[in-house]
């Protein structure tokens, strides 16, 4: 989905229901399809929005307690909206002996931003993840698909700027 | 059955058993805090591990996971089983807060017996405290986090029981707690079931909180005061008050749950509202007096009012809240003393006919429950203009059982899409047009009859007039009854499948049908159902057997019925006409009759009252200015009259009309039976001693019956119940101390006589609802689950819960005029208006408004006309 139309729906309050309307035609009465369901809803909605949670326990004939146990379990569902660009700072062994910490701080600061959340301009997500397999590169971060090896507290600017 | 060897002790239990029910059952301890009986297995609190040898191999197993086989040897007491058990309870109690002396669990408290059983004192672990927040977002329930060791029973208790599903576990890991979607305040029934399956003081009652120690807290045995169900409760008692109600899961059909008015609704019994001495109208107000006044001030007037005009200018309305003994001297106390006939009870000035089609369905054997508990074994459930969830919420829960372990089938038809959450795979809703509940069910009977769905033969042999009934519905094709009814051919189809599909069918007729001016041609339709179900049903095939089940509004409205307080009745529906009946009384009365105690007139007590027929009105109990359709006819009659005397525990809306008020006791203070809807006669007990001056209702009728010259003597309950099973035949064989242990149903015990069952023959026609131009909506009334009767008004609990009545209205109603949830509505129909705040529904039919009828004080009867009621709404 492209920048323009998330920035339009944040703005809009009113949340178009059809896609999800569309994801749940496709699994009526299917039993046992909550996750692949959540899934397809995050990849057309950015995240789970509370309405939309509402919506699927309706159709799907759950509670919304339920759904929203399911989706705050799994670290792959987001209750919160996301950034345009995710960076994920690997805090993996190699990376945190190379100094991982500092660079998730300066991340932080630089971006005014606590690690899980993401930016008031919705342009970043800050998380922190176990490892991302580049130990040779550490200390690391993948902004979306882009992998930045060797970083340093000094060229986080850079890399967020390039992002931008 | 299954052969096993726990700790050395030869066991036999059913196959399918788990090892710790197993155990349990004989005796021998598992610690466990996950498990419960009534809950589905989960295996989360790893505590209840056993050493399990089978086939020559030992390993170690959770033995509520774990289902018997023959030859299993368990030990459940190894030193090895008992290091890991203690390992598992030193996890969970390091991050426990341990404040067992300010938590009101302490004593009760699973996770303090097991720590007690293990001796556990100091745990390996530096514990941590959690200090999560407490969720304290409604008046009733809290909820402590740190105490919480996730066993799940809550969660599986709202999801499975109660089909709410407002909590459940929530992030995870270390950070799993219980909780609500998006941590919204709990938006949930308060049955109050977390608080009764919480192995720990996690979940609490608010309203209990800090009153007492669980050890010094008196549990009595006794009846909830209701709904018509008749869930047992315990009452905790302290000093003589009433602290709180808890269930006994082993005793009751109800096993341990209840709903939000049983569990929390008791307040009433200690409020300031109580009418604490008799009251006497002296210049237009009511002021106290002693006993001893009133009662002589009353037996004067009844004398002088019973020498001019005769006794059957004294009317009686018993009550459907009080117990059988009290109804039985009422009507005792009329007839004999008042010398009058002219009683009845509220439930059957609404619905006249539906005691003699109880009766009728009885006989053929079409009400055989022994008990409501028998429900949980349905294979279909079909409730019929019942709004289960909202008026009897135990049959819900029960019905859930049924769905969720017998797989049961769940048919809904109504006019309203009522609530009604469960996981059945075939949940059908009938949602009809208003006045065509007849014809639906003649649809259902026309699709079994044409589909052959049942073995026509056999019923033609067992039963007369199936001819005459095919031939009626000849022209009655589903094709037009799906025109009639507006519920489609296919779901018509469908339903009657369900109904007569082989296994045990129980159908919940409610007072949408009770009290439905077509409601008696629907329960003729219904019988007819029954009888072609039932009677084609070959023991050998399939136990197909269909069960009829009225619901009853309050706790003892159908004892009420039983006690004869019916202008047509002895007590046990002996016709009053009768000589042999009308002996039997006289003896055991010892007494003769006034010849006035015969059937009078087609009127019920209000019209008489208004033809200035009545000139005195007894009221034992009830509050008909508010409970009785057309509020403004009923005060009107109640203007007429010269003489008016309640009993009652409030001083409702009824009893500030009256000349005399007694001040009577609740059923905390109570001992007596009530009957439920399933005919079951339950005992009370005493818990306390009467608040505030109170007497039992049949001592103060018997003080009166004293100084107007007759013995009406009796010592206690238990010889009230006697002379009812001496002389009433369908309840000969009820004893009191035996009630202490197993409920009494009067059905069940007396085989009534069956006769061969004749078809009804109705015409098919709808009942058409005339529209009247200025006023487009129709009013419908219904029950709350928050609510019933003067006590509900009164417990500050329910009313900070359920504090302001509402109107519903349909969704494209509301958008057509603006409506949104919350506004001001103006409510007018030709008799009054009122305004309410508009609750904007999905559930309703357009041109539709629903008022919950049982927030007392507001009076929508005022509204209401005798029968369908047109109105019209604007924004206020």
């Amino acid at each position: 989905m492209n920048t323009l139309n998330r920035q339009k729906r944040d703005q809009n309050e009113e949340i178009d229901f059809s896609k999800a309307e569309e994801i749940l035609d496709a699994y009526e009465g299917v039993h046992g399809a909550l996750i692949p369901v959540l899934q397809k809803i995050q990849a057309a909605y950015g995240y789970l929005q509370e309405p939309v949670i509402n919506l699927v326990a309706e159709r799907m004939n759950m509670n919304a307690s339920e759904i929203v146990g399911v989706a705050t379990f799994y670290a792959q569902f987001h209750l919160q909206p996301r950034g345009v660009h995710i960076i994920k700072v690997c805090c993996g062994t190699a990376c945190h002996v190379k100094g991982a910490p500092k660079i998730v701080e300066k991340f932080s600061a630089e971006l005014d931003v606590p690690v899980g959340s993401t930016t008031k301009d919705k342009l970043f997500t800050l998380e922190e993840v176990a490892c991302l397999g580049a130990c040779s590169l550490a200390p690391v971060a993948m902004i979306d698909e882009d992998v930045h090896g060797k970083l340093a507290p000094d060229n986080v600017t850079q890399v967020i700027q390039k992002t931008k | 059955m299954i052969n096993l060897i726990i700790d050395n002790k030869n066991i036999t239990v059913p196959r399918g058993t788990d090892i710790f029910l197993a155990a349990k059952n004989n005796g021998i301890y598992i610690p466990g805090l996950c498990y419960h009986p009534k809950l589905s297995q989960y295996g989360g609190c790893r505590l209840c591990m056993v050493e399990v040898t089978e086939r020559g191999r030992t390993r170690h197993k959770f033995s509520c996971a774990q289902p018997v086989s023959e030859g299993m040897q368990v030990k459940t007491k190894t030193p090895e089983i008992i290091k890991y058990t203690k390992s598992v309870m030193e996890y969970l109690l390091a991050h426990h807060p341990l404040d067992c002396p300010t938590c009101d669990k302490s004593g009760e408290c699973g996770l303090q017996d097991i720590t007690h059983d293990l001796k556990l004192s100091k745990g390996r672990f530096k514990t941590v405290r959690m200090n999560k927040p407490m969720r304290r977002d409604n008046p009733l329930l809290e909820f402590n986090a740190n105490r919480c060791i996730l066993c799940g029973r809550c969660v599986k208790l709202c999801k499975d029981v109660e089909g709410v599903g407002a909590i459940d576990f929530q992030n995870r890991g270390i950070n799993t707690i219980i909780g609500t979607a998006f941590d919204k305040p709990l938006d949930c029934s308060f049955c109050g079931g977390c608080l009764s399956v919480c192995p720990t003081g996690s979940w609490q009652d608010r309203t209990f909180k800090f009153r007492a120690r669980h050890w010094e807290l008196k549990k009595t045995t006794s009846i909830c005061p209701y709904c018509a169900v008749g869930c047992t409760i315990e009452t905790n008692t302290k000093d003589n008050t009433v602290l709180k109600i808890t269930s006994n899961d082993a005793r009751g059909m109800n096993e341990g749950n209840l709903c939000i008015k049983g569990r929390f609704g008791h307040d009433f019994v200690h409020s300031d509202k109580r009418i604490k001495t008799p009251l006497i109208k002296k210049n237009g107000v009511l002021s106290p007096v002693s006993w001893d006044d009133a009662i002589g001030y009353v037996a004067k007037r009844f004398r002088e009012i019973k020498n001019v005009y005769g006794g059957k200018a004294i009317g009686g309305i018993g009550s459907e809240k009080c117990t059988n003994e009290d109804n039985y001297v009422f009507q005792k106390f009329c007839r004999m003393v008042l010398e009058t006939n002219n009683i009845d009870n509220l439930s059957n000035m609404k619905s006249p006919l539906l005691n003699t089609l109880i009766h009728k369905s009885i006989v053929h054997g079409f009400t055989s429950t022994t008990s409501l508990k028998k429900i949980e074994k349905a294979d279909t459930l079909f409730f019929v203009g019942a709004d289960v969830t909202e008026a009897h919420p135990v049959i819900g829960t029960l019905a859930r059982k049924a769905i969720r372990l017998n797989k049961a089938d769940l048919i809904i038809a109504n006019l309203r899409n009522v609530r009604f959450d469960s996981i059945a795979k075939n949940d059908i809703r009938l949602i009809h047009k208003l006045g065509t509940q007849a014809p639906l069910i003649n649809a259902l009977i026309k699709t079994i009859i044409d589909e052959k769905l049942v073995d026509l033969k056999r019923v033609e042999k067992a039963t007369d007039g199936l001819r005459e009934l095919k031939s009626l519905l000849k022209t009655f094709t589903i094709k037009k009854a799906s025109q009639i009814t507006g519920v489609s051919e296919e779901t018509i189809r469908k339903a009657s499948a369900l109904v007569a599909k082989p296994g045990n069918c129980y159908i919940v007729c409610g007072k949408d049908i009770e009290e439905d001016p077509s409601g008696p041609d629907t329960i003729k339709a219904l019988m007819n159902l029954c009888a072609l179900i039932n009677t084609a049903s070959s023991l050998k095939t399939d136990a197909g057997k269909i069960s009829l089940v009225f619901s009853r509004l309050n706790n003892n409205s159908q004892g009420a019925n039983d006690m004869g307080v019916v202008p047509d009745f002895f007590p046990g529906y002996l016709d009053i006409d009768d000589q042999s009946n009308r002996k039997r009384f006289e003896k055991s009365w010892d007494t003769k009759l006034s010849d006035t105690i015969r059937k009078g007139t087609a009127f019920n007590l209000i019209d008489l009252a208004l033809k200035k027929k009545l000139k005195a009105m007894f009221v034992m109990g009830e509050n008909p200015i508010v409970n009785f359709p057309n509020g403004k006819t009923v005060k009107e009659a109640f203007r007429q009259l010269e003489f008016i005397v309640v009993q009652d525990t409030f001083l409702t809306e009824t009893a500030q009309l009256a000349d005399v008020v007694f001040p009577t006791a609740t059923f905390a203070e109570k001992e007596g039976t009530y009957t439920n809807m399933a005919m079951e006669v339950q005992r009370l007990n005493i818990a306390i001693p009467p608040v505030c001056n109170a007497r039992q209702d049949w001592q103060i009728l018997c003080d009166i019956a004293k100084k107007m010259g007759v013995t009406l003597f009796y010592e206690s309950s238990k010889e009230i119940l006697d002379e009812i099973e001496n002389t009433v035949p369908i309840f000969s064989g009820i004893y009191y101390e035996r009630l202490i242990r197993q409920s009494f149903n009067w059905v069940t015990a007396h085989k009534l006589k069956s006769r061969k069952y004749k078809f009804e023959i109705l015409n098919p026609k709808s009942v058409t609802v005339k529209k009247k131009r200025d006023y487009p909506f129709l009013l419908l009334t219904g029950p709350s689950l928050h609510h019933l009767g003067s006590f509900s008004r009164n417990s500050n609990s329910l009313v900070s819960v359920a504090s302001e009545c509402f109107v519903e209205v349909n969704r494209k109603d509301a958008q057509q005029m603006n409506i949104h949830d919350g506004d001001e509505v103006l409510i007018e129909s030709i008799q009054d208006s009122m305004k309410l705040k508009a609750k904007v529904t999905k559930k309703l039919p357009e041109n539709m408004i629903f008022i919950p009828e049982d927030y007392e004080w507001v009076h929508v009867n005022v509204l209401r006309d005798n029968v369908y009621t047109k109105v019209k709404l604007s924004k206020a």
